[in-house]
């Protein structure tokens, strides 16, 4: 386990500076020059090739790559050119509203949709199954700004039933706020969960164990509780690391709409103010969760999966 | 990289099926029994072709004429007003179509050119391992490991915006995945008997890899192939929401950002038309994955 | 939950489980209700926008600016009632005396204002200090540090004596050395600062309301550093409490500040609006003011609906919800007390063309033919709900140099005409006219617009390439001279028509605020005749003179100047929009009895 731990983040090493050249690369020659967007309406030349030797932007692009590759190892992340807010200070800020509406809404969606696509597969074919897949394809097809646009709309104005929109950074206070976006979240994300779950329980019921299982004498609901769902658990961990990305990027519109000061937002602001700092910082944080993400899931594999060897 | 092969993208499908009633042949007869996915094969077809008619200018043309006031509600006295108008008074029916053909382009495009990206350096990378696998291997997890929204939006940016770049940003995401599954394929694939015997014979690398391989993991390509149809569609909405995707043009992703400013004054039928456009063939793509993936899973008898 | 047991009896999950259901249980408890509206006497209100922090040196957007002088002020102030828009001292003691020669202004700082406490005044023991005239020299001297790179350099670029002679050596030295003499911010004694411009400027005054001139103490800045722009410090009538400047910023009254009253002038119209009550009173009113930021209109305007924010404006697409065909408030609204003020907007929106580029640059025909192709009433009712005025020239109306009776000759909507000005440009119904290259911006509206505009050409046979570009990029192609036509809004810095008009001198094109490149001696002539002019008829008239040398050569196609409409609740008290909202919101009153 430990030097399959450290095999491991060794050989993340490679990934992490292709993920460094590849976001440098692509945001370098995304975008305006930040130098206009510090200055403003009124910029003059001479201001503009101020700010350019000021930040380092006249140095040629691998000695800019150079100091990115050493602010990233040190965790530096420097500035925001847009809101001159130190970047880990931003993301030290939004993290905590960020994951306060992902986590609680991720967990609750993979329970509710882990058990409707145990239900769908075990009733693999008949109506059940048909009506979920239009079910689960109707909640896929409706786009996300309809969902939040009528749930404020309906539930938190005219029913009363949520606030409108806010955020309270006091513990339990907060979750007044968010339960409307989670039940949102839900509503969004509860289709293609239960359609990729349950394809990948439907993988393991051909497997020879379901067989056996079957042929000892178990229940039908057994096999399923206890030796299907028991197995996916590989395919739900393996899903589950994918949509990391999204607890963060993911809740963007919710956060626009809701007023959540969270990281989806900062980052698609930044995308379109060219705020290269901020983009290149948390495409690198979100790239980093990812790698561990996986090392993560490996290790689940290996738990779960008793094929599975760590080595 | 660990030891692991068992993911779900990459199923273990027992033996290589015996001559004379191939995967493809069982999988054919399978489908045609399956009512559903006949209806859904029917629906997207029936997309293909309004997008071809509406590419002949055949229908819904020109679909930028005036035709109602500003956002008239939908009517039932004309086809075109069935939807209503939208801001300029142009048939929301029409754009709707329109959007179809943009919908089909995207999907056909993304899927034609990255499919064989995908299956090519997938086959190589498997085929040949060591340092081939590694580089591959290497640069997709490079590519996944940044948050492909990202990516999307950085290429589409990189290259100025518009369509071209939305194909190049979707293709150069969505080979991954199938790279990913033709290199565990392949790997397995690679030891099995018949490549053992193929090899012996003389068989020359190019002919182990295309004629025999492929052949036998190619129902991973069809699959693929549907997901990712689906995939592409629905990027160029959250990529025209994003404001990367494309202008001037109906699509589906123009018509549901348009709603963001005309929900509030209760104007829903665009919203509705795309929306209702994109269930159907996504239902029918999900259906018919699931009738293709059961048909030609050599484990059911 | 059966399942859901089987799937967490692997003790590996235990952990996870009972942090998560911890999470939940902490969720679903804590949904009893709590009034979420505080019953004192304050202030809601809302921004569009994020804030991008409270350093008065970055203050060079709307918001910012808002938000900034609710706690610093500066020299002078805009008078709250009055319009035309005109200046009143704030911590000058009076309006400064100008020198024979226009140079020299010489200002009495007002004795006894306190800055606010913070723990930065050390020598007080955190008590705020009281302010002098080298604060003013010290917060100018800041726009000018080159290692700030303030977006507002411009108002004191070039126009200060000795100024840019001190950004220069802070630029060799590395390092800006503040205490260094600038001959041009003289301070006589504590109470008197000198301010020496190097030339006659009579637009100069009004950059002395600006919330980037506003003061700021040395003291603060040097305390906290590059984190001062989130501990703002200042002397105005309400002072920091909470800060998420993505999301909620909370101040309170400022228990210290100065001896500061409501105007008691106004316009004629101001006593039966109910804004003359409180004439002659110490403010602020309100103990407290609650910003929020709403990005999105769907949630402003429901919260506005449910009393959470006091005012607001109508966003475009409730715009039926709340206002009649004839412009008027509907009866629900009414009912409820709510009152709708109109305020036109000092701007002016366009579609500019490059004035350097071969086709449209050279050929005032094709450039005139656009602008007649383009219908504006139906402009205007589908994007603007009609709330705007169809502009003739660039100047907008509530400026002197604006006139009603001017009509532009080529903005009739006239396809017919605009096909006759397109043959007369050597391009009959658009043959051998190139696609046009458009840039535009990328948000939902811009789109609409953009499409808009591609329709209206299309109909006279001219074909637009449309580009998008995120803001940042838009303005690195218009300082480059890119494309060839765009557009955007300009809004007014002060209430001068000068500001307006110097977006076509020619020393002014491009990286410089003039991004069509327009150059036209003879206009040039008049502008710098025009500089040297303070406000008269016979400036008025050079105003008007270079206006229609503008429309005649069509280097824009004026669009519209917008007219805002504001909704305020019943209980809020001495409201009225302005155009210069710094500061304001220490004349708002709450009626606590009205609010439910």
């Amino acid at each position: 386990m430990g030097t399959f731990l450290v095999r491991r983040i060794l050989g993340s090493i490679p990934i992490i500076f292709g993920v460094a050249l590849v976001v440098f690369i692509l945001f370098n020659i995304v975008g305006g020059d930040p130098a206009l967007m510090m200055v403003g309406k009124h910029a003059t030349a001479q201001q503009i090739a101020d700010i350019r030797r000021e930040y380092g932007l006249d140095q040629p692009l691998y000695v800019q790559f150079f100091h990115y590759l050493k602010d990233i190892i040190t965790f530096d992340f420097g500035r925001s050119y847009a809101t001159r807010q130190k970047i880990s200070d931003m993301i030290l800020n939004g993290i905590g509203p960020s994951l306060s509406l992902t986590l609680p809404a991720f967990f609750i969606t993979t329970v509710i949709s882990v058990i409707l696509g145990l239900l769908v597969s075990y009733f693999r074919g008949g109506i059940i199954d048909r009506v979920a897949v239009i079910l689960c394809v109707i909640g896929m097809s409706i786009p996300s700004l309809g969902y939040i646009l009528f749930g404020q709309y309906y539930l938190a104005y005219e029913l009363r039933m949520f606030p409108i929109s806010g955020y309270d950074y006091s513990f339990p206070g907060r979750f007044e706020y968010l339960v409307l976006p989670m039940i949102l979240w839900l509503l969004l994300s509860v289709g293609y969960d239960v359609r990729f779950y349950r394809t990948a329980m439907l993988e393991e019921t051909t497997q020879d164990y379901v067989r056996t299982a079957r042929a000892k004498g178990l229940s039908e609901p057994r096999v399923f509780f206890k030796h299907v769902l028991k197995n996916s658990m590989v395919p739900i961990v393996t899903n589950v690391v994918l949509e990391i990305p999204l607890l963060i990027l993911g809740s963007f519109l919710f956060e626009t709409f809701f007023g959540i000061p969270g990281l989806g937002s900062i980052t698609i602001d930044a995308l379109h103010n060219s705020d290269l700092p901020v983009i290149k910082s948390m495409a690198f944080v979100m790239s980093l969760l990812l790698i561990f993400g996986n090392i993560i899931t490996d290790i689940v594999y290996a738990l779960v999966d008793p094929r599975v060897k760590l080595k | 990289m660990s030891t692991l092969t068992t993911t779900p993208d990459s199923i273990e499908i027992g033996q290589p099926l015996p001559k004379g009633r191939s995967l493809w042949q069982l999988g054919w007869m399978r489908l045609k029994q399956d009512r559903y996915a006949i209806v859904c094969a029917s629906i997207v077809l029936f997309y293909f072709l309004i997008a071809l008619l509406s590419k002949l200018d055949l229908i819904a043309s020109p679909w930028d004429m005036k035709v109602a006031d500003s956002y008239a509600p939908p009517s039932l006295s004309e086809f075109k007003l069935w939807l209503g108008a939208d801001i300029f008074g142009r048939s929301v029916m029409y754009k709707t179509i329109y959007g179809t053909r943009t919908a089909i382009g995207i999907g056909l495009v993304v899927t034609l050119l990255s499919i064989p990206i995908g299956v090519f350096l997938g086959a190589v990378a498997g085929y040949f391992g060591g340092w081939i696998d590694e580089i591959i291997v290497w640069f997709y997890t490079t590519l996944s490991s940044i948050p492909s929204i990202l990516l999307l939006i950085a290429i589409s940016y990189a290259l100025n915006r518009g369509i071209t770049a939305m194909y190049v940003a979707l293709v150069s995401t969505s080979w991954i995945g199938m790279a990913r599954v033709m290199r565990g394929e392949f790997i397995k694939h690679k030891t099995r008997e018949y490549v053992i015997a193929a090899d012996s014979l003389g068989a020359s690398h190019f002919s182990k890899i295309f004629k025999h391989i492929l052949p036998n993991v190619s129902h991973f390509i069809i699959l693929n192939f549907s997901m990712q149809f689906m995939g592409a569609i629905k990027a160029e909405v959250i990529l025209t929401f994003l404001g990367v995707g494309i202008q001037g043009t109906p699509s589906w992703g123009n018509m549901i950002d348009d709603a963001k400013l005309e929900l509030a004054r209760g104007v829903w039928w665009q919203l509705t038309g795309a929306t209702v456009a994109m269930f159907f063939i996504i239902l029918a793509f999900n259906i018919l994955g699931d009738s293709l993936r059961d048909a030609l899973d050599p484990k059911i008898k | 939950m059966g399942a859901l047991k089987v799937m967490f009896n692997q003790k590996n999950f235990l952990v996870i489980v009972s942090a998560f259901s911890l999470a939940v249980t902490v969720m679903f408890t804590s949904c009893s209700k709590k009034n979420t509206l505080d019953p004192t006497n304050t202030f809601y209100t809302s921004s569009i926008a994020k804030i991008k922090g409270l350093d008065p040196a970055f203050a060079d957007d709307l918001y910012s600016g808002i938000e900034t002088t609710r706690i610093y002020e500066g020299l002078l102030e805009y008078e709250y009632l009055k319009r035309p828009y005109a200046l009143r001292p704030a911590l000058a003691e009076a309006m400064p005396v100008i020198s024979k020669d226009g140079k020299t202004y010489t200002f009495k700082i007002k004795k006894g204002v306190l800055f606010q406490d913070d723990k930065a005044f050390k020598t007080t023991n955190g008590k705020g200090r009281e302010l002098v005239a080298e604060d003013f020299a010290y917060s100018f001297k800041r726009l000018a540090d080159p290692k700030l790179n303030s977006p507002m350099w411009w108002l004191l670029d070039g126009k200060i004596e000795g100024l840019n002679e001190w950004r220069e050596s802070a630029q060799k030295a590395g390092k800006a050395d503040y205490s260094a003499k600038v001959s041009g911010l003289k301070v006589a004694d504590a109470a008197t600062l000198e301010i020496k411009l190097k030339a006659r400027s009579y637009q100069f005054i009004y950059s002395l309301a600006m919330p980037a001139m506003t003061a700021v103490a040395r003291e603060v800045v040097e305390e906290y550093g590059p984190e001062f722009l989130n501990h703002p410090v200042g002397t105005g009538a309400f002072k920091l409490a909470e800060y998420n400047p993505s999301s909620q910023i909370v101040y309170v009254r400022n228990p210290t500040h100065r001896p500061d009253f409501y105007p008691t002038e106004g316009e004629a119209s101001d006593q039966s609006a109910g804004l003359t009550g409180d004439a002659g009173k110490q403010v602020p009113f309100v103990d407290k003011i609650v910003m929020t930021v709403h990005v999105e209109s769907q949630p402003l305007w429901l919260n506005f609906m449910q009393g959470k924010l006091d005012a607001a404006g109508i966003p475009k697409d409730n715009f039926a919800q709340a206002i009649t065909t004839t412009k008027e408030l509907t009866p629900e609204l009414k009912n409820r007390g709510i009152q709708l003020i109109k305020e036109a907007s000092l701007d002016v929106t366009h579609t500019s063309f490059n004035m350097t580029d071969s086709v449209v640059g050279k050929n005032k025909f094709l450039r005139q033919a656009i602008s007649m192709a383009i219908n504006f009433p139906e402009e205007i009712e589908l994007f603007y709900n009609g709330r705007a005025i169809s502009a003739q020239g660039p100047i907008p109306p509530g400026l002197a140099g604006y006139d009603e009776k001017t009509k532009n000759a080529y903005k009739e909507g006239n396809i017919e005409k605009a096909k006759a000005l397109l043959s007369k440009a050597g391009f009959p119904d658009g043959k051998g006219l190139p696609t046009l290259d458009y840039l535009a911006l990328s948000d939902s509206t811009a789109r609409q617009m953009t499409e808009y505009l591609q329709k209206s050409l299309a109909a006279i046979g001219i074909q637009l390439k449309v580009q998008t570009f995120s803001w940042p990029e838009f303005q690195q192609s218009l300082k480059n001279k890119k494309g060839q036509m765009w557009s955007y809004a300009w809004s007014a810095d002060y209430p001068d028509a000068e500001n307006f008009l110097q977006l076509f001198y020619s020393k002014n094109a491009a990286p410089g605020p003039n991004d069509s490149n327009y150059s036209n001696p003879e206009f040039d002539r008049l502008y710098e005749k025009s500089l040297t002019q303070n406000d008269s008829a016979e400036r008025t008239a050079l105003y008007k003179k270079m206006s229609e040398m503008v429309m005649e050569d069509t280097p824009w196609v004026f669009g519209v100047h917008r007219v805002t409409y504001c909704l305020s609740h019943p209980w809020l008290k001495n409201y009225k929009p302005h155009e210069f909202n710094h500061g304001m919101s220490k004349y708002y009153k709450i009626d606590t009895s009205l609010r439910k």
